[in-house]
């Protein structure tokens, strides 16, 4: 009964896993199990979107596409932007599309320092990473798709002979539309849900989209299922053995905690890495127009060692004059010779670690800069300067306050946004060090499983969206029973 | 009588409307205060505060088409020739 006297609608399910969240993990996970023959059900929180309503206009998206309209944002100095994605496809809906492999020094750390030996393992990986290439039709971009914005990045990384190179991404048939992070109208970015979703509904999983997931149910040590609330009216309960948490590194340690899972070690909602990064603009002689082209389509790897990577990013005028660090007759200035403007982006592998917590059943997001990490803007700053520079900047523009050099920046100099949080639910071998264990499976309880960023243990250093789906398809098959297929060409989704 | 809003104010209302609290009213004061001459006076002595409230303001103003296809960008085009693809290639 609720409080005004009438009974509550219980749709209850059966399946033989529920997977919570349609993004880069739980839509990986729910497909290949969906495929290999189990009943699936998948609970997202967000809506199915439309891409015929994709209207390439930031503002208008950043409301529709983002969980709080892309304004999530960490309490710490400097606060940090922390734009999330939701509904169908999750992040991978919003993201850049870049897609990297994690490098092999971070996976010799989780070995030796999370004790992940199998997890870890480069060679086991390898197939896992093939399967998701093959099914996302990832591809390096071309220098004619990359754009004037990249080329003037080019330019200057030759004339210094800094290491660089165009990006990978996950796109097909795609023709510069510039607005990846917006929703693309040409439906070229592969993300999940126009691909792994499809998949996992055509190998009959049930998708059930605005569907707000209270609890994870356990009893005995086992999983039973999931309760949620459905916006549509009424509930739902899954009962099922098997239940793979994919809700993102945010909102997957406090469903856990809800549920009064994962807390045995201390470590459910810490751990958080993030990744921050920041942008910097320059203005050349020639047109750049930098939102014709794929935003992020190049990168600097020069420093990487250093944990500093510079990646390409760019937009149309809204969102230049969003991120543009001026302000007054400055800014209108600048704005008013936009069609020369480039932009690049700054990201730093960071050391700092943060925490989330629920209050009021909000997520609040604790994070503090360290010294290590502003150094790493310091120095990445100064050297984003240096490549403009090199590539015959006639102005260079820094967020950082007018008349700040960047070696005197402190953080709270900065202006930060971090696209890549992990963390949360972190794997380790240690039941005492980590929430989950080599097989993603909560420590103490069989049956619940984490396929998303928060179970990746450090900081990568570079995009996370292909180790997640990497993880999620071994996750997969390790639940099926079987070894991850040989991939050798294109994994075709049902139109 | 108050006069509608128009079609870019909306937009921004959209945008900050999706906002979680306290952030909402936060963002609304900011606005307030960047929409008149003597509130631009006030941000402009707290740096991180004056940028986001020109930030957000400009976004805005650069969102509408009469200030958006000057500097090259057509958002509609793109949009439709987005969708003209999608249609003939039957994508997604």
């Amino acid at each position: 009964m609720n409080g005004r006297g009438r009974v509550a609608r219980v749709r209850t399910i059966d399946a033989d896993v529920c997977v919570i969240g349609a993004g880069a993990g739980g839509a990986v996970t729910a497909a290949e199990l969906a495929e290999g023959g189990m009943r699936v059900v998948v609970l997202e929180q967000g809506p199915r979107h439309d891409a015929d309503r994709f209207s390439a206009r930031p503002l208008e998206m950043l409301a529709r596409l983002y969980r709080d309209g892309g304004q999530t944002t960490t309490l710490g100095t400097p606060p940090i932007l922390l734009p999330l994605g939701r509904g169908l496809g999750g992040t991978t809906l919003v993201n850049s599309g870049t897609c990297f492999r994690t490098p092999s020094a971070v996976l010799e750390r989780w070995r030796t320092e999370f004790g992940l030996e199998a997890l870890a393992d480069e060679a086991a990986l390898e197939p896992c990473f093939a399967r998701v290439e093959a099914a996302l039709s990832i591809q390096e971009v071309t220098p004619e798709l990359a754009g004037a914005n990249a080329a003037v990045a080019r330019r200057g990384a030759e004339a210094l002979g800094w290491s660089h190179g165009f990006l990978k991404r996950n796109a097909r048939g795609c023709v510069g539309s510039g607005v990846c992070a917006f929703g693309c109208p040409a439906s070229a970015k592969q993300h999940v849900g126009i691909t792994y979703v499809p998949r996992a509904e055509a190998a009959g999983a049930q998708v059930i989209a605005g569907a707000d997931v209270r609890r994870v149910l356990v009893a005995r040590g086992e999983a039973r299922g999931v309760e949620a609330r459905l916006f549509a009216g009424g509930r739902l309960e899954v009962r099922a053995p098997r239940v793979v948490v994919a809700a993102g590194t945010i909102h997957t340690p406090l469903l856990l905690a809800r549920s009064g899972l994962g807390r045995e070690s201390g470590e459910l909602g810490h751990n958080l890495a993030l990744h921050p990064a920041t942008g910097a603009f320059a203005l050349m002689d020639e047109v750049v127009d930098m939102a014709r082209g794929v935003p992020q389509s190049f990168y600097v790897d020069e420093f990487a060692a250093e944990g500093i990577m510079f990646e390409g990013v760019a937009g149309p005028p809204s969102y230049t004059a969003m991120a543009l660090p001026l302000s007054g007759r400055r800014h209108a200035e600048a704005m008013a010779r936009y069609r020369r403007l480039a932009m690049f982006g700054l990201m730093v592998s960071d050391g700092s670690r943060g925490a989330v917590r629920a209050l009021a059943g909000r997520p609040v997001i604790r994070y503090e800069l360290q010294e290590e990490d502003v150094a790493r803007f310091r120095r990445g700053l100064a050297r984003m300067e240096e490549l403009f520079r090199a590539a015959g900047a006639r102005e260079v523009y820094l967020p950082l306050p007018h008349g700040v050099e960047p070696h005197r920046a402190r953080a709270r100099d900065l202006k930060l946004m971090a696209f890549h949080p992990l963390g949360t639910a972190r794997a380790d071998a240690r039941p005492a060090h980590g929430v989950v264990d080599g097989d993603l499976q909560l420590h103490g309880v069989r049956g619940v499983h984490v396929a998303d960023g928060s179970v990746v243990p450090s900081s990568l250093g570079v995009n996370p969206q292909l180790t997640i789906m990497a993880l999620a398809t071994r996750l997969a098959f390790g639940l099926l029973g079987q070894d991850v297929p040989q991939t050798h060409e294109e994994i075709p989704c049902p139109s | 009588m108050r006069k509608p809003a128009d079609p870019v104010r909306r937009g921004l209302d959209v945008f900050v409307d999706a906002a979680p609290q306290p952030q909402r009213s936060g963002l609304r004061l900011l606005m307030a205060l960047g929409r008149r001459p003597r509130g631009r006076r006030l941000l402009a002595r707290v740096h991180a505060v004056d940028q986001l409230a020109n930030g957000l303001l400009s976004m805005g103003r650069y969102e509408d088409p009469a200030n958006a296809v000057p500097l090259g960008w057509d958002a509609d085009a793109i949009a439709a020739r987005g969708r003209a693809l999608r249609r003939t290639e039957g994508r997604p």
